[in-house]
């Protein structure tokens, strides 16, 4: 009770329902004017509000009216005839009920129009008038005027050959299917009699029909009728304007085009049905087999509006003569993997500008490195003296121009790459970083390797990239150093396991060497795992300079500059 | 009843099998006996035939009503209608069918099996009430008038109503659309009904219906060397007591065909107790080791029927099976024309319109004698999931009831005949001979 009271409920809900169960059962111990055996029929307990008042049920209905039920013929307006059926009609007080038969209201039919002799012949004769032309003796051109232009193509042909060919025959046969189309007056007054009689089910009225017509055709012929009938009785065209036949004429062609698609849908069993699953589920998987798996790196997303795209860029001034924005063809698949995707999304476009192709190259070859490397690529292009985006934009020099940003963009890696292993070495040896001079001669021989190790490098540097700038963020730290460099052992590995075939081996020791250059110690520990050359270890066993990381460099924009002036002392522009 | 006006009509159905008939408003026929007659030509007898026994056994058929024999003269053939009077063995007595192939080729049989209807089984005065018949989809214009004809001038009906069995099936179950499959005594046949009316361009029969299965059963069980007594020829003699003998009896005058028949009433009856369809298509290897049923004969001979339960039914579904039965060859040259009865329903919807074929898949009504059997719904079922489209959902629609499936064509009959606004539809009297019989086909679509 106290918890009641704390939740703040009524404290007398409890009595109530003691009292609701009692009246129930009061009454079925003390039912009054039925006896307990009648009471029990509702199932023993008494319905709250009873139906009928239990007093009621002992008294009669006043006795009103004196009813019997007699054997009477009925007739019903809507049969035609005075046929008598005899029925169970209920008298009342010997007056029969009057009144048409009560069910004659649900004789309904459709309004069918009926024409007559003289409308018909005035409008709706079908015509079938062929309009030819004759030069000499051969026909040239025949035209048809009339409804629908179904058979037309077929016919104008058959007629053609048939004057040709100079056969009676094939005329025959022409001028045969001419007049199983037409619709004649018979065909017709038949056609409203059974549209009558089935109050326009058109589908038994193709079942009873004559002739063998489709439902469609019957359609057609009904309904043109019957609005060249409403226009023609209308005072003036206004009145009919909105009468639905009037608005929007059947159309025969839509109907047979949904009646064939449908078919084509019902006509697929399910057996069917299954195997063509299984050969799509067989024919996907063959196809996904095939496409090489590196493209799946790219994340070049090309839709279907890359065409307008196309057309927009042409728009903004490119200074390019009319001679080579040529609209070309597929350009030639270039060895890079990183650019297959985008070849691929570029031969969906059939026809494009060689600017947008080139753009989307770029793209693609960006896609793989951070914004700042894409600056400074493009900052490198234009210390070099080469416009971002070339200015005659020929297959030769774009395919130049790529080819530069792409080593470019190599060299940048390798150089991140370098800078990374020196600090790391530098902080290994010395447990801080130093700031040791570059040595341009060893970037100068970086650079000079980059060519050789193109097409290793690319997937090499991208994680390297990501690493270095990780790296950046969060320089110096000594402990930092460990946890990456076991990564990178990790990562090294990895990326060795990828690389396939002994040259690449041998280009994986020149990493190596480029990368490891000054910290053996690094590579002992790591020895096991990475396969070093014999060369390799004896350039590493040779005394050697610590590589060169230049963080002043990296701190400071002004010498950053500097240090790229350095790198640009070899421009290479091929 | 909300929609119902009862005008005390009769509603008949003559089957292949059996004839039905009854009052309309009542949920089974009152009337129930076969549509064959057995006829004694009198030019071959002297004096009349005894007309008075009446201890032939009944046929198993549901019958509860008073067979006196019908001593119907007609020129010099004496014909006897009726289950009881079938039942008796007369000398001479012929079995005659007034149906071929569905169509009436004897309109004085159909006269006599009416006549029997009316007179014995029904005690109406056909002069009261208005008639309702059912017929065959495939009826021609000329049977209807002649109907027409025979109904207004003999039996001077006030009123009369030629429907179509498939449309009667459809409106007992209370549909108006359906495709209906009647697999009764004589054949079976697919129709698609519209909105009450049979499509005729799209209506697929086949010959096979129950009593060709009969015959089948009883090739195939004198194959096995069994021959099925027939009631009349033998007698049980009490040799010691508890014991029965069986004494051949010998009557030298019956016909073949009437041995025939009673032949082939045991023989349906062994099909309708023993027969089942099989679940899948049948093989006969697999059905090789198969549990026997056994069955006693009326004669007291005990057979044993195995692969030949499951082997009959499935005639309905792959009809080459016949070819395997010995005795059976003659039918061999029409099998290949005809298809199981799945392919039979593919056919008929697929030569409706377009439109409504999704709906003649989802209801698919399954009656008739020969529908009684058990597990054919199943496995029409799964037959038509096969072969069906995608698209459309197959639904197929069966009385649990046997009697209801039995004479669903006669209970369609019933309800039509008590609906107030069918009252409008009649083809009267008034009418006929106004119009002539040619109206029919107006009157009766």
């Amino acid at each position: 009770m106290d918890a009641k009271d704390i939740l703040g409920l009524p404290k007398n809900s409890f009595p109530p329902l003691e009292k609701k169960s009692r009246p129930p059962k009061e009454s079925q111990r003390k039912p009054d004017g039925i006896s307990r055996e009648v009471y029990a029929l509702t199932g023993g307990l008494a319905p709250l509000m009873p139906a009928i008042e239990a007093s009621q049920l002992k008294k009669k209905p006043p006795p009103l009216e004196k009813v019997t039920w007699q054997w009477l013929p009925f007739t019903s307006s809507a049969r035609k005839d005075n046929l008598h059926l005899y029925h169970w009609v209920r008298v009342v007080n010997g007056v029969p009920p009057t009144g048409d038969y009560s069910f004659a209201k649900y004789n309904k039919s459709v309004d069918v129009i009926k024409y007559t002799d003289e409308e018909y012949d005035k409008y709706l004769t079908d015509p079938v008038v062929y309009q030819v032309v004759t030069v000499g003796s051969r026909l040239t051109s025949i035209t048809r005027i009339g409804r629908n232009e179904q058979h037309d193509a077929f016919l104008f042909l058959l007629l053609l050959l048939a004057s040709s060919l100079g056969r009676d025959n094939f005329l025959c046969g022409a001028l045969a299917l001419l007049f199983r189309e037409m619709w004649t007056k018979e065909e017709t007054d038949q056609l409203f009699d059974l549209c009558e009689r089935f109050d326009l089910r058109f589908v038994v009225i193709a079942d009873r029909f004559p002739s063998s017509r489709t439902v469609e055709e019957l359609k057609d012929r009904y309904y043109s009728v019957s609005r060249a009938i409403l226009i023609a009785r209308a005072p003036s065209s206004g009145d009919v304007a909105a009468h639905a036949l009037v608005k929007e004429p059947y159309n025969v062609s839509q109907e047979m085009e949904r009646k064939r698609a449908l078919s084509m849908v019902l006509s697929q069993t399910r057996q069917q049905e299954r195997r063509d699953e299984e050969v799509l589920i067989e024919a996907k998987r063959i196809a996904e087999s095939r496409i090489p798996p590196k493209v799946a790196e790219e994340p070049q997303l090309v839709s279907s509006n890359a065409g307008a795209e196309a057309t927009e860029r042409a728009i903004p001034g490119e200074t390019v003569s009319p001679s080579n924005a040529q609209l070309s063809s597929m350009v030639a698949p270039t060895p890079l993997p990183d650019n297959a995707s985008t070849l691929a999304s570029l031969r969906m476009l059939r026809v494009y500008l060689r600017t947008y192709a080139l753009e989307q190259m770029v793209q693609a070859a960006n896609a793989s490195a951070g914004l700042r490397t894409i600056k400074r690529v493009e900052q490198t292009l234009q210390d070099l003296g080469v416009n971002l985006k070339p200015r005659v934009p020929t297959k030769a020099v774009c395919a130049e121009h790529l080819e530069l940003r792409r080593e470019i963009l190599t060299w940048l890696n390798l150089q991140k790459q370098v800078q990374y292993k020196e600090a790391e070495g530098s902080s290994f040896r010395d447990g801080s970083y130093g700031e040791t001079p570059g040595t341009p001669k060893l970037l100068h021989r970086g650079g000079d390797q980059d060519r050789t190790f193109v097409p290793d490098s690319i997937n090499f540097g991208a994680e390297r990239v990501g690493k270095k700038d990780q790296k950046r963020k969060a320089p110096g730290a000594p402990s930092a150093h460990k946890r990456p460099r076991k990564l990178k052992a990790s990562d090294l590995y990895a990326s060795q396991e990828r690389i396939q075939g002994t040259e690449k081996a041998s280009c994986w020791d020149m990493h190596v060497y480029k990368l490891g250059i000054g910290i053996p110690d690094i590579f002992e520990s790591l020895g096991r795992d990475v396969e070093i050359g014999q060369d390799c270890k004896n350039q590493l066993s040779e005394p050697h300079r610590t590589p060169f990381v230049d963080y002043s460099a990296l701190q400071n924009p002004c010498q950053k500059k500097n240090k790229y002036l350095l790198e640009t002392e070899e421009p290479r522009v091929e | 009843m909300y929609g119902g006006d009862e005008v005390s009509a009769i509603v008949i159905d003559l089957g292949s099998h059996t004839c039905k008939a009854g009052y309309a408003g009542e949920d089974a026929p009152k009337a129930v006996f076969p549509s064959v007659v057995g006829a004694i030509d009198q030019m071959d007898i002297d004096g009349t035939g005894d007309a008075d026994g009446n201890s032939g056994a009944s046929a198993d058929l549901q019958n509860n009503a008073k067979n006196n024999d019908s001593d119907n003269t007609k020129g010099k053939c004496k014909l006897y209608v009726g289950s009881q009077s079938l039942g008796y063995r007369r000398d001479h007595m012929e079995v005659l069918s007034p149906l071929k192939n569905g169509v009436v080729v004897d309109w004085n049989i159909v006269d006599n099996i009416w006549d029997h209807a009316f007179r014995e089984c029904l005690l109406v005065d056909p002069k009261e009430r208005p008639m309702l018949l059912a017929e065959q989809c495939s009826n021609t214009q000329e049977q209807r008038e002649r109907a027409a004809e025979l109904m207004f001038e003999k039996y001077n009906v006030p009123a009369l109503f030629l429907a179509k069995n498939a449309v009667l099936t459809s409106f007992a179950s209370g549909r108006a659309t359906s495709l209906v499959v009647d697999s009764g005594g004589g054949s079976t046949t697919v129709v698609p009904v519209l909105d009450g009316y049979v499509l005729q361009k799209a209506v697929t029969t086949s010959p096979i219906g129950g009593e060709f299965l009969t015959d089948c059963l009883m090739k195939s069980l004198e194959g096995k060397g069994i021959t099925i007594r027939p009631r009349y020829s033998f007698k049980k003699k009490e040799i010691r007591p508890g014991n029965l003998q069986t004494v051949d009896l010998d009557f030298p005058h019956t016909t073949e065909s009437y041995k025939l028949y009673s032949q082939r009433v045991i023989a349906t009856d062994i099909k309708e107790c023993v027969c089942r369809t099989p679940d899948s298509p049948y093989d006969e290897s697999a059905y090789s080791n198969i549990p026997m049923t056994p069955y006693e004969l009326p004669d007291g001979q005990i057979i044993e029927v195995g692969s030949d339960r499951f082997k009959i039914p499935d005639i309905l579904f792959n009809p080459s099976l016949v070819q395997t039965i010995p005795g059976m060859e003659s039918f061999a040259e029409i099998a290949p024309s005809i298809r199981g009865l799945p392919k039979m329903i593919i056919e008929s919807i697929n030569k409706c319109d377009v439109d409504i074929r999704r709906e003649l898949f989802s209801t698919i009504l399954l009656t008739g004698g020969t529908a009684s059997m058990q597990q054919l719904k199943e496995r029409i079922e799964k037959d038509l999931l096969e072969e069906s489209p995608q698209a459309a959902r197959v639904k197929v629609f069966a009385s649990g009831n046997v009697t209801e499936r039995r004479f669903s064509v006669w209970i369609g009959g019933s309800i039509l005949a008590s609906l107030g606004s069918f009252q409008q539809m009649w083809f009267s009297k008034s009418e006929y001979e106004e119009q002539g019989a040619s109206y029919i086909q107006r009157k009766c679509p």
